[in-house]
C-alpha cells in the first residue's frame, strides 16, 4: 500500500529522570510497559496503523539499546520498500563539532537534510514517551480540511490540571489564538499533547530562521508555535478523545499499567483493529504452577508463577517462586521474585532479583516503591 | 552445517483424530503457542542448516501461512532457503501419496542443492537434537546411513505403529519392524536420517523402481544387509504425536514445568510464527492452577491442569479441567469441561457439560458451535 505524504519524527532523546533507576541505563522511550511492550511501541505502532511508512527517531540519552531496538523496523511492519525507521542521533559535521540537540525544534532542524531527501508534504512531530492509541491519518485529514499551517493535538483536562500543561486558547472554531505554558489561571482546558502536524514547506522556513535566533530555546512549544501565532499563521487544535498518559514518573507508569487491569479497559491492547506491535520475544508460554494463585493480573509470555500474584502486571520471563507474593505491583521483564518474598505497590525493574523472604513496599504507602537494587526494607 | 534439511511427513498410521481433518499433523497447534513442525524445524535451523525443504502431504494452506519465508525460524533471507514442497499429483490418492512420490516429483530441487549431506526427519516426533552431533558420528563411523532412535520405556502404550530398530552390539541396524505394543522397552526409530545426498537420491529412485507403494523407510528396511546403517541414540524428552490420546497425554505431561524444560532447552529456542497478541488477562475471581497459558487469552473462570492457547476466552463460572483449548476457543459461562480438546475458534456455549477420558478425550471440531 502506498504511504501518505507525511513523515513522522519521534522525539526520543529524553532521559526521563523522574523514572530514576528505570532510566539509568536506557532512555525513557525504551522503558517496558504492560508486561511485553516498550513505551515507544505506542507511537511506532500508531504510525504503522496510520499508514505512515517513514519514521525518524531522534535519540540522544543512553541510546544504544533504543537505537538498535527501533532500527528493527519489521517489528512494526514499517519495513516497506519506500519507508523504514531511521535512527537520527546528533552528529559531527564539516562545519560544526558534535553538538547535542538543543531543543525539540533543533532536533528537527539538525535533520533538515534527512527531511529534504524525502521531501514530504507534511511532518508529524511526536514524543516517544506517551501511552495512547491515535490515528494520525485522521489528524492529517483534519489538518488539510482546515487548511492549517500547523495542527496541534489537544485533550480536554480539568481547569485544575490545566496548570500543569501547555494550554491552547482557541476561538470558537478551534483555531488557536494563544499558547500558555503551565498557566496559573488557565483560560482554556485544552492541553497540548505534544503531537504536531506541520506543513513542511512553512515549517522549514521557520526552523531555519529559529536556528539563527540567539534568544531562542529552539523548542516547539516555547519558540516555534509562538512565532507562528505572532505571524498569524493558521494553527488549529485537534481534539483527541481517548486514553492518553504521560508515564514520566514512577507513580504514573504504575498507574498506566494498572489501567490495563480495569474491566473493559479504556486502553484495550487486545483490539485487533489497532494492534500495538513490539519485539518478537522467543519465550515459552506461561507456566502457572499447581500452588499458584493468579488473580486480576495481566500476564505475558515466559513467566513462571508458582507463588501468588494479585492485581498486578507480570512481564516477560518473570519468575514468581513458591510462597512469594506480588500484590498491586508491576514486575518488569526478567525480574525474579524468590521464595517467600513479598512486593506490594512496587515496580520491580527489569532483571532484578528480589531475594528470598525480602519485603518491599506496603499496602498503605502513598508512593509506589521502585525496586531497582538489592536492598530490602 | 553442510546438509540439506528435509522435513518428511508421517505415514498414514499417524492420525490425530479430529484435528487432522482440518490440517496435516505438522500444522497442529501444540503447547499453546506452537505448531508441531516448529520443533523439528527449529532443531534444523539451530543446528545451522540453512536450506530446508518441508514436504507436505496434504492441505498445505495452514503450513504455507505458518512457515512463510522462514525468517521467523532464523533462516537467512539471502543465504538460506525454506521451501514448502508437495506432490500436486499425489494429493488425490492416499495410498500413492507417500514421501517417495513427493521426493520424485520435486527431485530437481533436491539435486540442485549444493550441500553434500541430507538430514531427513519428520515433524511428528517432538524432541531436541543437535544434528551436528549426528553428522559427526555419521562421518566418524563411516556409516552409509545414520538413523536416530530412542529407547522408549513406554512402548506398550506410546510409539504405537512406529518402527522398531533391531540393533546389534555395534549399533548397526539389522532390521526394522512395527511396534505393536507388545514390549514396554523398545528402540524406536525417529525416522531421522543422515546420509550423503547422493545416496539419498539413489535410495529414493530405488524405492520408486521397486514399488509404487514404497515409503522411504521401506527401502531402508530392504537395504539393511547391503548398507552400513548405524544407530544414533537420542536422549532426553522424546514423544511421538501420532494419535489423539498421545497428543493429549504428551500435552498434559508438558504442563509440568520441569518436564517441559527437558524439551525446551536454554540456548536452543523453539521458533514459531507470532501474531502480536497482548498479554493474557486473569480476571478478578478467576482460578488458574497447573496450566500452560499463551498470550491474548481472557480467563474469568476456573482452569486446572490445562493448556490455554492464544486468544482463548473462558467465561465466568466455567470449569475447565485437563483440557487443551486451541487458539481462539471460547468456553461459555458455567460450562464444565473435563478431558476435552477444543479445536480452533470452536464455541462451547449451549452444552454445559463435556467429559472425556485419558484414552478417549472428547474432541470439539474447528469452528463448531455447540
Amino acid at each position: 500500500m502506498r504511504a501518505n505524504s507525511m513523515v513522522a519524527m519521534i522525539l526520543a532523546g529524553g532521559r526521563g529522570s523522574r523514572l530514576y533507576d528505570l532510566t539509568k541505563k536506557v532512555a525513557k522511550p525504551a522503558v517496558h510497559f504492560g508486561g511485553k511492550y516498550r513505551i515507544i511501541d505506542f507511537p511506532l505502532s500508531n504510525c504503522a496503523n496510520s499508514n505512515i511508512q517513514t519514521v525518524g527517531v531522534l535519540t540522544q540519552y543512553e541510546s544504544v539499546l533504543l537505537n538498535s531496538y527501533v532500527a528493527r523496523d519489521h517489528y512494526w511492519g514499517l519495513d516497506t520498500n519506500d519507508g523504514g525507521v531511521y535512527v537520527l542521533t546528533p552528529r559531527e559535521r564539516d562545519t560544526a563539532n558534535l553538538e547535542v540537540y538543543r531543543g525539540t525544534a533543533d532536533a528537527i532542524t539538525a535533520n533538515i537534510d534527512f527531511l529534504d531527501n524525502i521531501d514530504p508534504e507534511y511532518i508529524l512531530v511526536l514524543s516517544g514517551d506517551h501511552i495512547y492509541k491515535m490515528n494520525y491519518d485522521k489528524m492529517l485529514k483534519y489538518h488539510k480540511e482546515r487548511n492549517a499551517d500547523a495542527t496541534i493535538a489537544v485533550r480536554e483536562v480539568s481547569l485544575k490540571e490545566a496548570t500543569r500543561f501547555g494550554i491552547m486558547n482557541t476561538n470558537k472554531d478551534d483555531m488557536i489564538i494563544e499558547f500558555e505554558e503551565k498557566p496559573a489561571h488557565p483560560k482554556s482546558n485544552l492541553a497540548s499533547m505534544g503531537i504536531y502536524i506541520f506543513t513542511y514547506k512553512t515549517l522549514r522556513k521557520y526552523l531555519v530562521a529559529d536556528a539563527k535566533n540567539p534568544d531562542s530555546h529552539h523548542d516547539f512549544g516555547n519558540d516555534i508555535i509562538p512565532t507562528y501565532l505572532k505571524d498569524k499563521k493558521r494553527l488549529t487544535a485537534y481534539r483527541f478523545r481517548g486514553y492518553w498518559k504521560d508515564v514520566g514518573t514512577v507513580d504514573s507508569l504504575w498507574e498506566a499499567n494498572m489501567d490495563l487491569l480495569q474491566d473493559k479497559a479504556e486502553l484495550d491492547l487486545g483490539d485487533a483493529t489497532w494492534k500495538i506491535y513490539t519485539e518478537d520475544v522467543n519465550a515459552l508460554p506461561q507456566f502457572i504452577g499447581a500452588d499458584a494463585k493468579v488473580e486480576h493480573c495481566y500476564v505475558t509470555q515466559g513467566s513462571v508463577i508458582d507463588g501468588t500474584a494479585i492485581n498486578s502486571v507480570i512481564g516477560t520471563n518473570v519468575v514468581i517462586e513458591k510462597g512469594a507474593k506480588v500484590i498491586d505491583s508491576v514486575i518488569q521483564p526478567g525480574a525474579v521474585i524468590r521464595e517467600g518474598a513479598t512486593v506490594t505497590r512496587c515496580i520491580v525493574a527489569d532483571d532484578i532479583e528480589v531475594p528470598a523472604g525480602a519485603t518491599f513496599g506496603s499496602k498503605n504507602s502513598k508512593e509506589i516503591k521502585l525496586v531497582a537494587g538489592q536492598e530490602s526494607e | 552445517m553442510r546438509a540439506l534439511g528435509i522435513i518428511s511427513f508421517e505415514d498414514n498410521t499417524a492420525n490425530i483424530e479430529g484435528l487432522c481433518d482440518h490440517r496435516p499433523v505438522p500444522a497442529i497447534a501444540f503447547m499453546g503457542r506452537y505448531r508441531i513442525i516448529d520443533f523439528i524445524l527449529s532443531n534444523m535451523t539451530n543446528s545451522g542448516i540453512s536450506n530446508v525443504q518441508v514436504y507436505c502431504k496434504e492441505k498445505p494452506r495452514n503450513l504455507i501461512e505458518h512457515l512463510g519465508d522462514g525468517k521467523h525460524y532464523n533462516i537467512n533471507s539471502k543465504r538460506g532457503k525454506l521451501r514448502l514442497l508437495y506432490g500436486e499429483k499425489s494429493f488425490s490418492s492416499d495410498v500413492y501419496n507417500h514421501d517417495i512420490a513427493n521426493y520424485m516429483l520435486n527431485m530437481q530441487y533436491i539435486e540442485e542443492d549444493p550441500n553434500p549431506y541430507v538430514v531427513v526427519a519428520p515433524s511428528y516426533f517432538v524432541y531436541t537434537i543437535d544434528f551436528n552431533d549426528v553428522l559427526a558420528q555419521h562421518i566418524e563411523s563411516k556409516a552409509d546411513v545414520t538413523m536416530c532412535y530412542y529407547n522408549a520405556k513406554d512402548a506398550k502404550t506410546s510409539f504405537l505403529g512406529c518402527d522398531v530398530v533391531k540393533l546389534d552390539k555395534f549399533k548397526t541396524v539389522k532390521g526394522l519392524e512395527k511396534n505393536r505394543g507388545k514390549l514396554k522397552s523398545q528402540t524406536v526409530s525417529l525416522e531421522a536420517y543422515v546420509m550423503t545426498k547422493k545416496l539419498f537420491i539413489e535410495l529414493v529412485k530405488k524405492a520408486a523402481d521397486t514399488s509404487s507403494l514404497y515409503w522411504f523407510k521401506d527401502v531402508l528396511a530392504d537395504s539393511v544387509d547391503e548398507l552400513n546403517i548405524k544407530g544414533y541414540q537420542v536422549k532426553g524428552y522424546v514423544a511421538c504425536l501420532n494419535s489423539l490420546p498421545e497428543y493429549f497425554r504428551v500435552s498434559m505431561d508438558l504442563i509440568d514445568h520441569n518436564t517441559a524444560l527437558q524439551l525446551f532447552k536454554s540456548g536452543w529456542p523453539v521458533y514459531t510464527q507470532t501474531n502480536d497478541s497482548c498479554p493474557t488477562t486473569f480476571a478478578e475471581g478467576s482460578k488458574v492452577s497447573s496450566c500452560v497459558v499463551a498470550n491474548g487469552a481472557t480467563i474469568d473462570g476456573t482452569v486446572e491442569h490445562s493448556i490455554v492457547s492464544r486468544g482463548v476466552t473462558i467465561r465466568k463460572g466455567a470449569v475447565v479441567k485437563n483440557c487443551i483449548l486451541l487458539p481462539g476457543a471460547y468456553i461459555g459461562e458455567n460450562a464444565k469441561l473435563d478431558h476435552v480438546v477444543v479445536d480452533k475458534y470452536a464455541i462451547v456455549h449451549h452444552i454445559k457439560k463435556l467429559e472425556g477420558t485419558d484414552a478417549e478425550p472428547v474432541y470439539v471440531a474447528r469452528r463448531d458451535r455447540i
